[in-house]
């Protein structure tokens, strides 16, 4: 009977070290992968977005024609597809970063754009908003204009994207 | 001894081919996602333009038929519309959400475009039937020698 018990309990703790030593030998592995993993997000291997082609969005009304993004200054030119002359009463620049990228337009509003031509804007001393150098970007383009032969003038406002690598 | 070797061989190769599955897929399916979000914007915006356009020209050819001349569209709107608006009887606005904030799709038309009186407060009169996506009807009638009305069937 006394044996039978012993040799209950050596059966029982050579169980126990089995279990804890297959815990320690998956946690280390556990540590080792996380270490890995945590490395490669780091340095930016999860970053797909950078794989994705470089892209300037604008409704068909102001197609976007081209754009370059440089440290501090981004330029875009659009063309006035709307089939009228507008008057554009402001035009921005902005991401969704805190505190989001900021930058000086040009040219100065109000101006106005006729029918069928193309404009270049020019967003100068961009700063902040992680708009740095060898650096994927999005950044939000929003411009506010009123059709010039409307007697009332209502303001419109429209919305655009630019998705690329900040190049030097 | 030697079967529990095949064994963690083969439960090695088993984790290997399903994380390098992983590897693959994860990226991928992020990529496609990304990429179709910005192709579904630049699809409603197509869509949009030439509903708007047809719009403007069907008022037109109604306008210049003559008195009580009627045409009816049938289109189908894209979800993204939020609304539609006549402003000053010359402007049909579409407001339209898109991944980068909400547009204003702007159609100019040559002749006097107008709704049902209801709908309308000062200049701006409102075309509740475009307010949602999916089919839609649109009647166009010359009610007056000033004026189309646009209106739902």
């Amino acid at each position: 009977m006394q044996k039978n018990k012993r040799s209950k309990r050596i059966f029982k703790s050579s169980s126990a070290q089995a279990a804890l030593e297959f815990l320690s030998t998956y946690a280390w592995a556990f540590v080792a992968i996380s270490v890995t993993v945590g490395a490669l997000y780091y340095f930016g291997v999860f970053d797909f977005g950078k794989y994705l082609p470089q892209k300037c969005l604008f409704p068909t009304q102001f197609k976007c024609l081209d754009f370059s993004l440089k440290p501090t200054q981004v330029r875009i030119k659009l063309l006035n597809n709307i089939g009228e002359d507008i008057s554009v009463t402001s035009i921005s620049i902005t991401n969704d970063a805190t505190p989001p990228v900021s930058c000086t337009p040009s040219p100065a509003v109000p101006f106005t754009w006729s029918d069928a031509l193309t404009q270049e804007f020019v967003f100068t001393s961009c700063s902040s908003g992680g708009y740095l150098s060898n650096e994927r970007t999005e950044l939000k383009i929003s411009m506010s204009y009123y059709a010039i032969n409307t007697p009332s003038m209502p303001i419109h406002s429209i919305n655009g994207k630019i998705n690329g690598r900040i190049t030097s | 001894m030697a079967g529990s070797r095949r064994k963690s061989q083969s439960s090695i190769e088993y984790l290997s081919i399903v994380a390098l599955t992983f590897v693959i897929i994860v990226p991928t399916t992020y990529l496609f996602y990304t990429y179709s979000q910005e192709s579904t914007d630049e699809i409603s915006d197509s869509q949009l333009t030439k509903i708007g356009r047809n719009i403007m020209d069907t008022s037109e050819s109604v306008y210049y038929s003559g008195l009580n001349s009627k045409a009816v569209i049938d289109f189908n709107l894209p979800d993204s519309v939020q609304s539609a608006t006549i402003v000053e009887g010359r402007e049909l606005v579409f407001n339209i959400s898109t991944h980068f904030g909400i547009s204003e799709i702007v159609f100019f038309s040559a002749i006097n475009l107008t709704t049902d009186g209801t709908n309308c407060i000062a200049k701006v009169c409102s075309l509740p039937e475009l307010w949602t996506g999916g089919r839609k009807k649109l009647k166009i009638e010359a009610i007056n020698p000033s004026s189309v009305r646009i209106n739902s069937t």
